[in-house]
Parts: C-alpha cells; sequence; structure tokens
C-alpha cells in the first residue's frame, strides 16, 4: 500500500502554441456569402476576406492589400475580383493581381495569399496549414447526404464568438461523457470513443432521462437515442443523431464546428437538418429543428459560461470514471505538429468502451461461473487421471 | 515555424497500466486495460490495426465517414484474458 504525499496538486498549463491546426475549418453557410459583398472573417490570428467570383465561387484571401495595406474586405466586387477601397488594386480568387487601373503594368510579385476553399452542402470551408501545402486528400469532409435532399429540412444555423478560451476547451467535449446527463438531459448506456488517424467518434446510445421531458408535443413516447458523432479534422464535427420513438424514428444531423480568431477566442457555430417524418409539413419539420437547435443552444451556452471562467489544463487528475482526455488531446495535437513531425502515437487506433446494457453483476457472475466450470473441469480430469493411474 | 510536441500520458496510467492482450482470431495485439466490467480501453498499434480482418472487412466504410466501430473477435478475447486472470478489472482488484 503506497501513499501519495499530502501536498496540493498544481496546475500545469504549457505556453499556447502561437499557431493554428492544420485542416479544413467551416465559416458558415455558402449563402450567406453569396450577396455580392466582400465579407470579412478574423480567423488564425488574420482578417480574411471572402466574395463570390464571377463563376460563383466562393474565394479566400488575406485581407490586407499587398499594395498599401487597404483592407480588401472593405472594398467592392468588380468583375468578379476584389477591388481594394484605398487605391482600387484588384485581386482574383487565385491570389494574384489581375489589374491597377492607373498602371499599364502589374508589378511581378503581385501576390497574395489564398486560402484553399471547398464549398459543400451549403457550407463553406477553408483549408489552413501553417506548412503551406495543399490540402490532404485523406481528410477531405465526408458528403452529408440529408443536406441537399428535398426529404431533409435546410440547415438552421447559429453562430457565437466564444471570447476568453482556446478553442481547444470545445473539443474536450467529445470525451466528456459525464456533461451529456447534466447538459444534454440524456443518459448513455452506451458510450464510445475511438481515435483513429484524423477522426476522432464518440458512439452513443442512450435513455431519455426520465425526470427531463424531451421534445415531443404529439404524445409519441421516446424510446432512446443513437448518436454518432465524429471530428473529421480538429474543428468539424458531423453529428448523426436519430431519436427513436414508438412512432417511428426522428432523424437529425447536427453540425458542430469552430474555427479560432486567435489563440483566445474562436468562433462557434452549429448547424441542423432534420429528416421531414412522413405527414407533416416542411413548416411542421423546419420547427422540429428549430426546437431541437434552441435545446442543443441551451446546452452550448451553459458549455460557454464554464469554459469562460475555468482554467487551462494540462495535467487534469482524472477519476476512472472519466473518459479519455489525454488520449484526446494525443490526437488533437497532430493538427498543431508539422506532418513530418505526426507521431504514429497521435494517429493510432485507440477505443474508449463503456458498455451498461450489459450489468455489472451478471457479468461478474458468469465469469465467475466460467473459472468455477474450469476449476471444476480441472479437478474432475485430474481425479480420472489418478483413477487411470491406479 | 517549428512544432513544439508535448504529449503527456494518462495519469491513470501510474498506478494501473495496460495490459497485453492478442486476438484469438487474427492474432492482433493491442494493449488494453479495464477500469471496471463495464469499461475498456484498447490501444492499438498500426501493424496490429492492419491485422485486424472485421476493420479490413469494414474499409473502406459502407457510408462515407463513418468509422470502424469495433472488432467483436477482439472483444471475445479480451473477455477470455478477463477470465484467465490475464486482464485485471480494476474495480475488482480494490475489491480484494
Amino acid at each position: 500500500m503506497t501513499t501519495a504525499p499530502d501536498i496540493p496538486r498544481k496546475i500545469e498549463s504549457d505556453p499556447i502554441a502561437q499557431r493554428f491546426a492544420r485542416g479544413w475549418h467551416c465559416l458558415g453557410l455558402s449563402k450567406d456569402f453569396r450577396d455580392g459583398k466582400p465579407h470579412q472573417i478574423n480567423a488564425f490570428g488574420q482578417k480574411l476576406v471572402v466574395w463570390e467570383d464571377a463563376e460563383g465561387d466562393l474565394k479566400v484571401l488575406d485581407a490586407y492589400c499587398r499594395h498599401m495595406g487597404g483592407d480588401l474586405s472593405q472594398g467592392t466586387i468588380k468583375d468578379g475580383n476584389i477591388a481594394c477601397p484605398f487605391h482600387d488594386w484588384r485581386w482574383g480568387g487565385d491570389g494574384r493581381c489581375k489589374q491597377i487601373p492607373y498602371s499599364r503594368r502589374v508589378p511581378l510579385r503581385a501576390r497574395t495569399s489564398s486560402w484553399p476553399t471547398l464549398d459543400q452542402d451549403g457550407m463553406l470551408f477553408v483549408w489552413n496549414d501553417p506548412e503551406g501545402n495543399p490540402p490532404i486528400p485523406e481528410q477531405a469532409i465526408p458528403v452529408i447526404p440529408g443536406a441537399t435532399s428535398d426529404e431533409w429540412t435546410d440547415w438552421h444555423w447559429y453562430s457565437v464568438k466564444i471570447d476568453g478560451s482556446n478553442c481547444r476547451e470545445i473539443v474536450d467535449n467529445v470525451v466528456d461523457m459525464a456533461h451529456f446527463f447534466y447538459v444534454h438531459f440524456s443518459m448513455p448506456t452506451f458510450f464510445k470513443n475511438v481515435f483513429e488517424g484524423h477522426v476522432a467518434t464518440q458512439f452513443m446510445d442512450g435513455t431519455d432521462r426520465a425526470d427531463i421531458a424531451v421534445p415531443s408535443e404529439d404524445g409519441a413516447e421516446l424510446l432512446g437515442m443513437r448518436s454518432v458523432a465524429s471530428y473529421f479534422g480538429p474543428s468539424f464535427m458531423i453529428d448523426d443523431l436519430t431519436y427513436e420513438y414508438d412512432t417511428g424514428d426522428f432523424k437529425s444531423v447536427l453540425i458542430n464546428c469552430h474555427y479560432p480568431v486567435d489563440t483566445d477566442s474562436f468562433v462557434l457555430q452549429y448547424g441542423i437538418i432534420v429528416k421531414k417524418p412522413e405527414g407533416v409539413s416542411d413548416e411542421y419539420a423546419l420547427a422540429s429543428a428549430v426546437n431541437m437547435g434552441d435545446f442543443i443552444k441551451a446546452g452550448f451556452e451553459q458549455d460557454v459560461e464554464i469554459w469562460k471562467n475555468k482554467a487551462r489544463i494540462d495535467n487534469p487528475l482524472l477519476c476512472e470514471e472519466d473518459g479519455p482526455v489525454y488520449q484526446l488531446r494525443r490526437w488533437y495535437q497532430q493538427f498543431y505538429t508539422d506532418i513530418a513531425d505526426v507521431k504514429d502515437e497521435m494517429t493510432e487506433r485507440f477505443e474508449f468502451e463503456l458498455d451498461m446494457t450489459r450489468p455489472a453483476e451478471a457479468w461478474a457472475q458468469e465469469v465467475a461461473d466460467n473459472v468455477a466450470a474450469r476449476d471444476a473441469a480441472e479437478a474432475a480430469s485430474a481425479a480420472a487421471e489418478a483413477e487411470s493411474v491406479r | 515555424m517549428t512544432s513544439q510536441v508535448v504529449v503527456r500520458p494518462d495519469v491513470r496510467l501510474e498506478n494501473a497500466p495496460m495490459s497485453p492482450v492478442s486476438c484469438d482470431t487474427c492474432g492482433a495485439r493491442v494493449e488494453a486495460r479495464k477500469s471496471s466490467w463495464e469499461q475498456t480501453s484498447i490501444q492499438w498499434h498500426a501493424a496490429d490495426t492492419e491485422r485486424c480482418l472485421e476493420r479490413r472487412a469494414a474499409m473502406p466504410p459502407r457510408i462515407a465517414g463513418t468509422p470502424f466501430g469495433g472488432c467483436a473477435s477482439l472483444r471475445t478475447a479480451l473477455s477470455r484474458a478477463v477470465d484467465r486472470g490475464e486482464l485485471p478489472v480494476l474495480t475488482e482488484a480494490d475489491a480484494d
């Protein structure tokens, strides 16, 4: 029996790296950027400008004009290019200066930073990489079939800036089983995390908490819920969430994503689509998406209060009932590491499972029975052997 | 720009490390740990992940983005390892 020294445990916190994660980051719904105006996005410690070019493609550039530093996000769109408000230099979505109206020739090095974009399922993504490499094909964001189907609602979308907190705090939620009970009002019966490659997943089956009613205005009885939620890369989570009622399944897809503004603030966004139940109007389906979204919003608002006030802690003191916080952070670290320095342990498969469906007593009894049966069998064969020797 | 790689080990492994367990089906060797009857942690290493037949059958995923949830053969192997006393169940060890 060893006893730990009776001294207070110190919270350790390494300096926050002044770099931003490698990977796809969702900036919001693409339709919101398609109004013919430039949009300012503060992300990755920089100012970006987003606009729709002449081909209808969304483009993202560093917002500061390389001529005299004018802010392109305050400019205008001319012929599909972004025009600086300072001297009207025209920049194309490829990052090249296309025209200087008062000059016959564009200087040779007139090139600014452009960001690879992905416009998929109604959302705009940018690829961030501190090393400047192109997107990694294996890390493409999976397509969400419901997002482009008439059988599903359109996105119901929320966006909120969180100040005074690093975005790591929200990623920690993936492993925090206990918080589902308190924040999302569900009682897990099965919980599992799997980290492999660039994907971190949370599987969860649950039953409704008896003390808190889940949105169901038509008297249908909730039997349970199933959720498979994966971070594809550092910041974009797709959650396939199904509520099972006695009248049928209620299917939804939740997005939980963020992009860092700087190392001490981020923009949290979440969206929801639901499969329109048979025989209900589109308005009713949308209303249920809004209901569910507001329910989730209330949950996040509680998280936000915690994040704003908590300490950054690199040596959390965990009990056996806690989830795999260290292993999740080890996985997350790959996105803050030069690609050549990513260690195997950051991407190798890790599983953490909590299966409450099989009562512990029953299982323990089964093992005891097996052991007893084996002992009996061994005793019997030993006796038989002794018999044959005699 | 250089990257600082600081990966801390799980504090819970200090007192109760993981135990090696081999799968009876494919021979993959993993590190496992059970903090209770309900809880299981499994650390795979790259070569053994490739060996797993069920994972191979699940790749590429049927639906894009659906990760492989876990191997039933390995689950059986883990149960047997518990039976044989090779994989301790920590709450049981405390009770003794």
